[in-house]
């Protein structure tokens, strides 16, 4: 019965495959839902309600769960909703001091930062659901917030027209605020409110683009802290996304054309056209790019979502969100691990336990704990190594020793006290003899 | 003998080796095999190696030596796989199946022998064997091996390379049985019967090796079965932290008992209270052997508060480490270093426990983690004013002994704690910083110093640009001095020690002459101390200089746009030296280092590695201006490419492929996306219609000549842009314009031979010099190459030697590094602008 054909070979780390889903996610201002389709069939999957939430409002953290900001038409309260990738309903509400328009986490979805109506920036610890820093950032509201690729900056973009880059470290850094002022660049350039923000590769070299309802886009130096250009549009632009390998970026207007502006462009103005989603002119309220494929996604005011090639500038795709305008799209990537015969997958279980809800008020205590999720994939199992092959030849390799300088030292130590006992027999054989003697005189006399 | 062996080729062993010698050659020339990959020839090499090499139950064990060659053998040919051949070789399987199965046998007759040295030979075979067999034979008789093995460790009357053995073996079957996914209880039961008895074996028996092998199979269990554990938890918890808390136990052994007691909350559930509560435990022994260390060197209030934050009150304590006492009484406790080395095996056992995956989440005691590394590292050995009458000077002198190793383990656990939060180090990371900076001022053992940037890089990796923004002044301050290289230490003292030595010859002559100067003598006398000192630690400066320069090049990689006002030139300029210090003239000496298998090499390749790492990273990474050093790094690639060394040639390849980027910048055309020149017709202005033409003209010119070199370079620089006027043509241009330029766009029309004028060179140049915006490179070049030649009224003829061209090429490069050095701010954003030129251009021409 040990030949049983059922039996699993010893599989080896190649029978495991680590997969990738990529989807979108997209919600709208409207009561309504976050809609999710897979990228590459199209497929439509879990829808989240409810959900109204803001432009640049909804954002996944990590890959462990959605967050979004909603705000209720009435406007004095907001909240923030959770939820776990595979339930539909809303697990964790959260009640901010005020409404939260932008809302983003860094990626590894340790943090999440929301920008408040009155220009209060949080930053709450996920794990813990802790306030660990609210400061003010801008004096009307705070429309976009974006991490730097190393998550160590973050800018901001506002109503006022201002837009700012905060080194995380430097806040957290009470002796540095106190000595001077806590933003790293200040760039007060736009005159009317900031819509989008987005920030390349560049690392420290990064370029900064922002878009606002002025018509003109700007590209900012992240080194030198100073705008290098101006891009005047004949639209108001309302969204930005960023071609990673080119210095190009669309931009999305509230005249239903997608721009194509050049960073290093020569020009004040923009009038390169990618496409436009429809004949009556509705604005796009939000674009995304998915770098894996080379798409644009773009979303607008009657609810569509369309999906770009822009080499050939054709939409390749179309998804219907439903009436409302879509005020965000995500690219969302999961990973799967895919064992022999069952799936496994990192943030199915770990979307099973959501973070306790966002805190108030910032606490003075702390208590010098942090909670460390796992690393992906610390779930699949790990194989040690074999050793009896290297027993076999280390206790050889000993043996060929011998002679060597550990058994020469024990053998001359021996010798030496073989040659100790010699002498010790020796003198013990004399003692005898001189006792038998002193004896048989004894012996002797008593006899005599 | 060969026909009875031909008769029965079955039976196996033979009476003497050189007999079976025989027949096998016998066989062999009987039986023709295809080639080295014959199945058919496994059984035979199989039952070769039984009967020659594997002793018998018979005879005593005469060749040891043999034994590596057996696995090897088996491991290379796979004697032991049967793989499942095609249904018509059935009688071929059942020889292989025979052979195995003979083999097995031998090997359990093996074990089951009086003698220890049979029964060693037998077990560390069948430990092979289960690595190496097939699944189904290792299916079958796992439990009968298991069994076999585990009676051998639970006798007390075995020796010890038995027991020894038998850990090891043990510890490969329950690797392999973890493959099996359909057995795991089974598995699991199996995995548990051992603990008691190596537990027993840890306690009873003083051999390292023993305890070695008895680790290897916990961590083994650990790691594949971790509820085996089960209830014996805590039993395995004391006995490890007994052997570390023994005075007994050697510093080797004392890390690596300190790494599995790191692994053993994954057996307790693997959950995250028993991750936290061993943390908490080990955190609180360091320190209450910390407060008797550092008596009388601290406040003692400082101890306290740290147990304070350890167990907060109204909560329990947690039992001692190993549920004694931790060991706090035993004679040993006297002893300074006996505390250290204990200290430092439970910091690298947090250190482990902090760098080790974990499957759960866990909670991470940073606040407690990094005080207890600010409490180490604020101990220098110096006496607080108010605590010198209590403590001895014999007793100072003990404990400053020590310190290094400690401050050395502190260093460790920080990068550690730093390596396991990341990200979420983000509250904490001023107080780092001001940690780091703060003992950067101190440090001044190269060893620890090593550590502290190896702790720098850390953070600059985890902490990105933030961090770089806070640690770039310390890290160039600190590495500029450690890589001083006026300063003569180990390496360079080879060569700058000539010059010292007839340095302070001619002093010394100079003494002579003038005896009554005595001001010269000392001079003299320090002179020669300089030169006699680097000699006693030649080894420890070169580890330190690579540290510093791998911190450097983390910074330049993470961070290196942010200094360009300030560090930047210094670092730049520091690195290129030390890359030519580190090769130039070294190269030579590798060749003869070869000759010796010592370490010099080794030192040497690295230093190489770092320094040119180093600096490809300085001219890589971003900055306001052309690199400085570009032509210096690129001759230094070029020679390092053909050293013998291939991983510093390999390297200086990989550099040289960098920088081919930096001498040819490359404003490729997207692929597909319409040119980028959003320019209204009417914004074009008349200086930039004049700014191409001109050189396009005189490209040409150069181009007739009939200079390959120029053929290639134009050809070059003109591909990209060509194909780009038509696409910017197709798409940029309202319809009518592209309709006309379609009638002739090519570049020989665009460029009309008409406007050749000397005139409109001098303008062109002058509205390079002009031009607020940069060109891309490989125009501007040409554009100083028009005007430096306009300039020096060196127009090339017809019939020049090609090397002043050359050399103008060169001169050409020069300037345009210039212009960018004193350009505007724009540089940054590489632009894409001559074939913005070009379009509106070709608009004119048309």
């Amino acid at each position: 019965q040990s030949e049983n054909s059922s039996l699993l070979p010893s599989f080896s780390e190649e029978d495991r495959e680590i997969d990738m889903e990529i989807s979108i996610i997209a919600s709208s201002f409207i009561d309504g839902e976050i809609g999710s389709w897979d990228l590459k069939t199209g497929k439509a999957l879990l829808k989240f309600k409810p959900c109204a939430s803001p432009a640049h409002g909804l954002t996944a953290v990590g890959d462990k769960f959605l967050a979004a900001s909603q705000l209720k038409a009435s406007g004095s309260s907001g909240s923030i909703f959770f939820w776990s990738w595979n339930k539909p309903q809303v697990e964790v509400r959260s009640f901010p001091k005020e409404p939260i328009l932008a809302l983003t986490a860094n990626s590894e979805g340790t943090y999440i930062v929301g920008g408040g109506k009155s220009g209060e920036i949080y930053l709450w610890e996920v794990a813990t659901g802790k306030l660990l820093k609210k400061w003010h950032g801008h004096f009307q509201s705070v429309t976009c917030l974006v991490f730097s690729g190393d998550d160590s900056l973050l800018v901001s973009g506002s109503g006022d027209g201002s837009v700012k880059v905060w080194s995380l470290i430097r806040l957290f850094d009470d002796l540095q605020r106190q000595k001077g002022s806590t933003h790293e660049h200040y760039f007060t350039e736009h005159t009317m409110s900031v819509t989008d923000i987005v920030i390349d590769y560049g690392g420290c070299n990064a370029l900064i683009v922002s878009a606002s309802e002025d018509r003109t886009c700007k590209v900012w130096s992240l080194a030198k802290g100073k705008l290098l250009r101006s891009i005047v549009f004949p639209s108001a632009i309302n969204a930005l996304a960023l071609d990673p390998c080119g210095s190009v970026f669309y931009a999305g207007g509230r005249d239903s054309k997608i721009y194509i502006g050049a960073m290093n462009a020569t020009s004040d103005h923009c009038t390169k056209v990618l496409g436009s989603i429809s004949e009556e002119s509705k604005a796009i309220t939000c674009l995304a790019y998915c770098a894996e494929g080379n798409l644009l996604l773009s979303g607008s005011e009657d609810g569509k979502i369309c999906v770009w090639d822009p080499k050939t500038r054709h939409p390749v795709r179309t998804f219907d969100h439903g009436k409302g305008p879509v005020s965000n799209i995500q690219v969302v990537r999961k990973t799967f691990v895919t064992n022999l015969n069952k799936t496994l997958s990192s943030w199915k279980r770990n979307g099973a336990s959501l973070p306790p809800p966002l805190e108030k008020f910032e606490k003075p205590e702390e208590d010098g704990i942090v909670i460390v999720d796992p690393p992906p994939f610390s779930d699949v199992p790990v194989y040690s190594s074999y050793l009896s092959a290297d027993l076999i030849d280390e206790q050889v390799r000993e043996l060929q020793q011998q002679g060597s300088a550990a058994t020469e030292i024990e053998m001359e130590r021996l010798k030496l006290e073989y040659k100790k006992s010699l002498q010790m027999n020796d003198q013990w054989q004399k003692n005898y003899e001189n006792l038998l003697q002193v004896v048989m005189e004894l012996q002797n006399g008593v006899t005599n | 003998f060969t026909s009875k062996t031909l008769i029965s080729p079955k039976n196996p062993i033979f009476l003497h080796p050189h007999l079976s010698r025989i027949s096998t050659a016998s066989m062999a020339s009987f039986e023709r095999f295809v080639d080295m990959y014959d199945p058919r020839l496994k059984p035979k090499f199989l039952r070769n190696l039984l009967s020659e090499y594997v002793p018998n139950e018979k005879q005593p064990v005469t060749n040891f030596l043999s034994l590596p060659k057996v696995v090897s053998t088996i491991a290379t040919h796979k004697l032991l796989s049967e793989s499942p051949l095609a249904s018509t070789e059935q009688k071929l399987q059942n020889k292989s199946n025979s052979a195995v199965d003979d083999c097995v046998d031998r090997l359990m007759t093996l074990i089951s022998s009086d003698m220890p040295d049979k029964c060693w030979v037998g077990i560390c075979l069948l430990g092979v064997t289960c690595q190496e067999c097939s699944s189904d034979r290792f299916f079958a008789s796992y439990s009968v091996w298991f069994n076999c093995l585990l009676s051998h460790i639970k006798n007390p009357a075995s020796s010890r390379i038995v027991r020894v053995a038998s850990c090891t073996s043990i510890s490969d079957l329950l690797t392999r049985l973890s493959r099996f996914s359909n057995t795991k209880k089974d598995a699991v039961s199996h995995a548990a019967k051992v603990i008691l008895p190596i537990i027993k074996l840890l306690d009873e028996d003083p051999s390292e090796a023993l305890w070695e092998s008895i680790l290897h199979l916990l961590s083994t269990v650990v790691i594949l079965f971790p509820a085996a554990f089960h209830s014996n938890y805590d039993k395995v918890e004391a006995a490890i932290a007994a052997k570390i808390f023994s005075a007994k136990t050697s510093s080797n052994m004392l890390k690596k008992f300190a790494h599995f007691l790191a692994l053993l909350p994954k057996a307790n559930k693997g959950d995250e209270a028993s991750w936290s509560l061993m943390m908490q435990k080990l955190l609180i022994s360091i320190n209450v052997h910390l407060n008797n260390f550092f008596q009388g060197l601290e406040e003692e209030t400082k101890g306290k508060k740290a147990l304070q934050r350890l167990t907060p009150p109204g909560k329990d304590s947690p039992s001692p480490l190993g549920g004694l006492n931790g060991g706090l009484d035993d004679a040993s406790w006297n002893s300074e270093q006996l505390i250290a080395t204990r200290v430092s095996a439970l910091m690298f056992c947090c250190s482990t426990m902090l760098t080790s995956s974990n499957r759960s989440k866990v909670n991470i005691p940073v606040g407690s983690l990094l005080s207890l590394v600010e409490r180490l590292l604020a101990v220098n050995g110096s006496l607080p004013q108010a605590m010198s009458p209590f403590m001895t000077g014999i007793q100072q002198e003990l404990v400053c002994l020590e310190l290094p190793t400690l401050h050395s383990s502190a260093l460790e656990l920080l990068r550690a704690t730093i390596n396991s939060i990341r990200s979420q180090l983000l509250p904490y990371a001023a107080y780092v910083v001001r940690l780091v900076s703060s003992y950067f001022r101190k440090c001044s053992l190269p060893e620890l110093k090593i550590k502290l940037y190896s702790v720098t890089t850390t953070l600059l990796k985890s902490m990105g640009v933030g961090m770089a923004m806070q640690l770039a002044q310390e890290v160039v301050t600190n590495a500029s001095v450690d890589l001083d290289p006026t300063i003569v230490e180990g390496f360079d003292a080879v060569s700058t020690k000539t010059p010292l030595l007839t340095n302070r010859a001619l002093l010394q002559a100079g003494t002579k002459k003038r005896k009554h100067s005595t001001k010269s003598a000392v001079e003299a006398e320090n002179s020669a101390f300089e030169v006699g000192l680097p000699h006693n630690h030649s080894n420890s400066p070169i580890s330190l200089k690579i540290a510093a320069l791998e911190a450097l090049e983390t910074l330049l990689t993470i961070g290196g746009a942010l200094g360009s006002d300030s560090w930047r030139e210094r670092v730049d300029k520091l690195l290129m030296t030390t890359a030519t210090n580190a090769c130039v003239g070294r190269w030579a000496n590798a060749g003869t280092y070869h000759c010796l298998p010592n370490k010099s090499t080794t030192d040497l390749v690295e230093i190489q590695l770092a320094a040119l790492g180093a600096f490809l990273a300085s001219l890589v990474s971003p900055s306001r201006v052309r690199p400085t050093f570009l032509a210096e790094g690129l001759e230094l690639f070029r020679t390092g490419k053909f050293q013998a060394e291939m991983k510093v040639a390999g390297f200086c390849a990989h550099a040289l492929m960098a920088l081919e980027v930096v001498i040819h910048p490359r404003a490729l055309p997207l692929d597909g996306l319409p040119s980028l020149s959003d320019r209204f017709p009417e914004s074009s202005s008349l200086a930039s219609q004049k700014q191409n033409t001109p050189n396009l003209n005189k490209l040409n010119g150069i181009a007739h000549n009939g200079d390959d070199l120029f053929n290639r370079w134009l050809a070059k620089a003109d591909t990209p842009s060509n194909s780009e006027i038509q696409r910017t043509s197709d798409m940029t241009l309202p319809l009518q314009e592209t309709k006309r330029l379609k009638l002739g766009n090519d570049l020989a029309t665009v460029v009309s031979p008409s406007v050749q004028d000397h005139t409109d060179m001098v303008v062109a140049s002058e509205n390079v010099q002009e031009a607020d915006v940069p060109e891309k490179v490989s125009e501007s070049t040409v554009e100083t190459l028009g005007h430096g030649s306009d300039k020096d009224a060196m127009v090339p003829k017809e019939g020049e030697d090609s090397a002043v061209k050359d050399s103008l090429m060169e001169e050409a490069g020069v300037v345009t590094k210039r212009e960018s050095l004193g350009e505007s701010d724009d540089d940054s954003v590489p632009s894409l602008q001559a074939d913005d030129f070009l379009s509106s251009d070709s608009d004119i021409e048309s």
